[in-house]
C-alpha cells in the first residue's frame, strides 16, 4: 500500500462542541468515519467481524479504535505508544496491537507526531515513559515521583516555576504582565513617598545624597529636612528623572505620552522624541511598532481605526469617521461603555483599567468616534437601548459616589442635548474632557467600581432581554400547541360527521331495498293468488314469509 | 452471534503453544563444581534432537564452563522437550479463554512488573513481538530484557496450556457418562480465565476505568548495583 503522506487532508471531526479542531490524516485514509466501520477495517481486522468470539465484535472494535484515536489526539504532536493505550483497554494485547498497527499504518494515529526513531526518542518520550540507567544515586535512596510509576532518576526540571518558589525570600512578582503593570506602578509611587511629611512626591523630590532619604518639594521649601540634614545635602530629582529607565522598558505614562505625541505630530519623530522626554527617537519608533496597532498609526497617522475593541488605545487612533445617528442615544454612555468593554474583553481588566481610563480622559476630539464604533459592537451584543439603560444606571451609581464624575458626565449630557451636530459634539466633548483632565485624580477603585457596575448592569440587562425573549417564545410555542390540538379535534369531529353521513345514506339505501323487497313479495303473492293457490296454504306460508321479512 | 461463538470454537484443539511460533520455553539451572549456570530461552521443538547436543557444546565453549556442563545441559533440555512432546497428542480447550499474564522479573538491572490480558485462542499472538514493542515504547536500553519478557510470557502460556490439557482430560472422563453440550470451558478450564461474558457484554465498555489504569500499566525500575546484589542474595536464599 503506498503511503503518500505528502498529500494530507485535514478533516474536522470533533463535533462535540462549537469549536472544530483539525487533525491531519493522510488522504488515503479519508474513508474513515467516526460513526461507521469501513470495508477497509472489516477486511484488515477480520477477527472482529466474523462472530467467532464474544470478545471480538464490531462494537468492541469500534471502542478500541475510537479510544486509541482520541488518546492520540489529546496530544497530536506526541507519538502515541502502544503501551500507553493497552493499559486502558480490556482485551488480548496481541489483538490490541494489531488494531494499533492498523491505525498507525493508515495514519489515523501518529501521523503528525515526530517520527520517533532511536535517535530522537530520548527527547520525544516524556519523563514518565523514559527509562534511563542511573549511575550514581545515593545508596538505599530512590528518587521517586509517584509510588507506582516509573521513577525518574534525574531531578525534575525546575522550569519556569523557580521564580515562584523563591517566594519565601521576598516578594517575587509572578511573571504576568498585568501584575507588573499594576504593582509596578504602585511600587514606584511608594518610592516617591516623602519621608518627612508622608505625602506623595509626584512632581519632584529631593533625595538625600548621603543616604536614602526622600522629601517632597514642599518639605524642602519649608525646611523640613529631617534630623541632621542641611539644605545642601539634598539633590533635586525630577519625576522625569526617576522615571528614567533603560531604553527598553516603557511605563504607562510614557506610552501615553508617546501615543499622544504621535497623534499630534504624526511621523515627525523629532518632535515625538522631544515630547516623550525620556526616550530617544529610535526607542519611540520601536515601541510604537511593538504596540498592537502601532503600525497602523504610523502608516496613516490619523485616519485608521482598528476594529479590535479590546486594545487599549483604539480610541485615540481615529479622527473623523462618525457613523450613524445612533450615536445620539448612546453617546452618553460612551465613556462608561469603554470601561465596560475593557472589563468584559480583557482578562486582566483591573490592570488595564488605569491606563485606559487615563488615556481616554485626556484624549482629543477623536475619542468620540471610536467610542461610537465600540458602542456599536456592544450594542450588537445587548441592544442599543439596553446599553443606554445600563450606562445610565452605572452613571447614577458613579454619581452617587462622588461629585467629580458627576461633573464629567453632566457636562457630557448637556453637550449632547444642546448640540446635535457632530463637530459641536466633538468640541464639547473635548471641552468637558479637558475639564476632566484636571480632575484626573479619580481614584482607581472608583473607576474600577464604575466599570464593574456598568458591566454588571449591561449583563443583567442582556439577561433580562434574553429571558423576555424566552418567555415570548414559550408563549408562542404554547399557543401553537393549543392550536394544533384544536385542529386535531376539529379533524376528528369532521371525520365522525362524515361517517354519520355515510351511515345515513346506507340506512336510506337499506330502507329502499327493504321496500323493494316487500314490493316484490307482494307481487309474487298476487301472482300466486291469481294463479289459484289454496288459501290455507297461502296463509301459513305467507305468514312465515312475512315474519321472515319483517 | 452468541450462538455462533459457542458452537464453532468450543471444539478441542491439539496441544501446542498458542502462539504464532510453536516454541517451547526451556529453563536451565545447573550447578556443578561450585559453578552455577542459569539460563532461559525458547526452543523450536521441530528441530532435530541432535541440535540439543550441538547447542550444549557451543554454550559451554562460549561461556567457558567446565565440560561436565555439556551433558547436564543437554539432558535438561532433552527432558523438557520430551515433556513438551508428551502433551502434544492431547486435546486442550482454548476457546474463549483470555487469561491475565503477569510479569514480575528482573533482568540484570531492570525490574519489570506488568499485567495484561492474553487470548489463548489467538494463534497468531507473538510474545516476541510484544516484548519488542514493550522495550521500544519504554526505551529500555538493556537488550536482554526483551527476550526475557518473551520468555516469561511463553512460560506462563505453557503452564496454562498444560492445565488446559489436564482439565480437558478430566472433562472427557466426566463426559463419558453424559450426553449433551455443556458450558464447561468457561468455568472449569483454568480458574484464572476471565469471565468473557461479563467483560464483553453488549452494554459494557471495553475501556477500563481510569483508576484501574495504574494496575495494568507496566512498571520498570532501574536498580543500582547494591540493590541487584541484595536481590540476588535473597533469591539464592529462597531457592536453597
Amino acid at each position: 500500500m503506498d503511503i503518500s503522506q505528502h498529500d494530507a487532508n485535514s478533516k474536522p471531526n470533533r463535533s462535540g462542541g462549537p469549536v472544530f479542531e483539525l487533525y491531519t490524516i493522510p488522504s488515503h485514509s479519508s474513508w474513515f468515519r467516526w460513526d461507521d466501520i469501513h470495508e477497509t477495517e472489516r477486511f484488515a481486522l477480520k477477527e472482529f467481524f466474523d462472530g467467532s468470539s464474544i470478545s471480538r465484535t464490531p462494537k468492541i472494535y469500534k471502542e478500541y479504535r475510537d479510544f486509541m484515536i482520541n488518546k492520540y489526539r489529546e496530544e497530536p504532536s506526541r507519538r502515541l505508544t502502544f503501551t500507553q493505550v493497552r493499559k486502558s483497554l480490556v482485551g488480548d494485547v496481541s489483538l490490541l496491537h494489531k488494531v494499533f498497527n492498523f491505525l498507525d499504518k493508515w495514519g489515523l494515529i501518529n501521523f503528525v507526531a515526530t517520527a520517533s526513531d532511536d535517535t530522537d526518542k530520548l527527547e520525544g518520550i516524556t519523563m514518565k515513559d523514559q527509562v534511563r540507567v542511573e549511575q550514581g544515586a545515593p545508596n538505599g535512596v530512590r528518587v521517586g515521583a509517584m509510588p507506582n510509576s516509573l521513577r525518574p532518576m534525574s531531578p525534575p526540571h525546575s522550569g519556569g516555576e523557580g521564580r515562584m518558589v523563591d517566594g519565601e525570600n521576598g516578594f517575587k512578582l509572578p511573571p504576568l504582565a498585568s501584575y507588573s503593570d499594576v504593582f509596578g506602578d504602585l511600587m514606584k509611587l511608594k518610592r516617591l513617598k516623602c519621608m518627612s511629611c508622608g505625602e506623595k512626591c509626584d512632581s519632584g523630590c529631593y533625595e538625600y545624597s548621603k543616604g536614602s532619604f526622600i522629601i517632597c518639594v514642599e518639605c524642602f521649601k519649608n525646611g523640613n529636612y529631617g534630623e541632621d540634614k542641611s539644605m545642601d545635602d539634598f539633590n533635586l530629582t525630577d519625576n522625569n528623572r526617576i522615571n528614567v529607565t533603560h531604553g527598553s522598558t516603557w511605563t504607562e505614562a510614557e506610552t501615553l505620552l508617546l501615543l499622544e505625541s504621535v497623534m499630534k505630530h504624526g511621523d515627525d519623530w523629532e518632535l515625538v522624541a522631544q515630547n516623550v522626554k525620556t526616550k530617544s527617537k529610535l526607542d519611540c519608533i520601536s515601541k510604537l511598532i511593538e504596540l498592537p496597532f502601532g503600525e497602523l498609526m504610523m502608516g496613516s497617522g490619523h485616519g485608521r481605526f482598528s476594529p479590535d475593541g479590546s486594545t487599549v488605545t483604539t480610541n485615540i487612533a481615529t479622527h473623523g469617521l462618525m457613523t450613524s445617528s445612533e450615536h445620539q442615544d448612546t453617546k452618553v454612555g460612551d465613556q462608561v461603555h469603554e470601561k465596560m468593554n475593557k472589563t468584559e474583553q480583557n482578562g486582566d481588566a483591573a490592570s488595564q483599567e488605569p491606563p485606559a481610563k487615563r488615556i481616554r480622559i485626556t484624549s482629543l476630539s477623536d475619542a468620540g468616534s471610536s467610542l461610537m464604533k465600540q458602542v456599536a459592537l456592544i450594542s450588537t451584543m445587548g441592544g442599543p437601548h439596553i446599553t443606554a439603560v445600563a450606562a445610565e444606571a452605572a452613571i447614577t451609581a458613579l454619581c452617587d459616589e462622588s461629585s467629580c464624575p458627576r461633573e464629567i458626565f453632566d457636562d457630557n449630557e448637556e453637550a449632547a442635548q444642546i448640540n446635535a451636530s457632530e463637530t459641536k459634539e466633538a468640541s464639547s466633548l473635548s471641552g468637558s474632557q479637558e475639564t476632566a483632565t484636571e480632575n484626573n485624580d479619580i481614584p482607581l477603585t472608583l473607576r474600577i467600581r464604575a466599570a464593574t457596575a456598568t458591566a454588571l448592569g449591561a449583563a443583567a440587562a442582556n439577561a433580562k432581554l434574553l429571558a423576555d425573549q424566552e418567555d415570548r417564545e414559550i408563549e408562542h410555542l404554547v399557543a401553537t400547541m393549543i392550536e394544533t390540538q384544536l385542529k386535531k379535534l376539529h379533524c376528528k369531529i369532521k371525520h365522525f360527521e362524515d361517517l354519520e353521513l355515510i351511515m345515513e345514506k346506507e340506512y336510506v339505501e337499506m330502507l329502499e331495498l327493504k321496500e323493494c323487497l316487500v314490493a316484490e313479495r307482494i307481487d309474487v303473492l298476487q301472482r300466486a293468488l291469481s294463479a289459484g293457490v289454496s288459501r290455507w296454504r297461502d296463509h301459513t306460508f305467507i305468514k312465515s314469509q312475512n315474519d321472515r321479512i319483517v | 452471534m452468541k450462538l455462533l461463538a459457542t458452537s464453532s470454537s468450543k471444539a478441542p484443539v491439539k496441544f501446542r503453544m498458542p502462539t504464532a511460533d510453536n516454541l517451547v520455553p526451556i529453563r536451565l539451572d545447573i550447578e556443578t563444581e561450585g559453578q552455577r549456570y542459569k539460563d532461559a530461552f525458547t526452543w523450536n521443538p521441530s528441530d532435530p534432537d541432535s541440535e540439543v547436543v550441538v547447542f550444549a557444546k557451543r554454550t559451554v565453549k562460549d561461556l567457558k564452563l567446565p565440560p561436565q556442563f555439556i551433558t547436564q545441559i543437554a539432558q535438561s533440555i532433552q527432558s523438557q522437550l520430551t515433556e513438551f512432546r508428551s502433551y502434544e497428542g492431547q486435546d486442550m480447550y482454548t476457546a474463549e479463554k483470555i487469561v491475565p499474564i503477569k510479569l514480575d522479573l528482573r533482568v540484570n538491572h531492570t525490574l519489570i512488573k506488568d499485567q495484561f490480558l492474553w487470548d489463548l485462542n489467538n494463534y497468531e499472538s507473538d510474545p516476541e513481538d510484544f516484548a519488542r514493542t514493550f522495550c521500544k515504547d519504554l526505551a529500555i536500553q538493556d537488550p536482554e530484557v526483551g527476550p526475557a519478557i518473551a520468555f516469561a510470557i511463553r512460560e506462563q502460556l505453557y503452564e496454562i496450556a498444560i492445565q488446559s490439557v489436564a482439565s480437558a482430560r478430566e472433562i472427557k472422563i466426566s463426559k463419558k457418562g453424559r450426553r449433551g453440550v455443556e458450558h464447561f470451558p468457561a468455568s472449569k478450564a483454568g480458574g484464572n480465565a476471565l469471565d468473557l461474558m461479563k467483560l464483553f457484554r453488549y452494554n459494557s465498555s471495553v475501556v477500563r476505568k481510569r483508576k484501574e489504569w495504574d494496575v495494568y500499566e507496566p512498571i520498570v525500575d532501574i536498580l543500582s548495583n547494591e540493590e541487584v546484589d541484595a536481590l540476588e542474595a535473597s533469591e539464592e536464599r529462597n531457592t536453597r
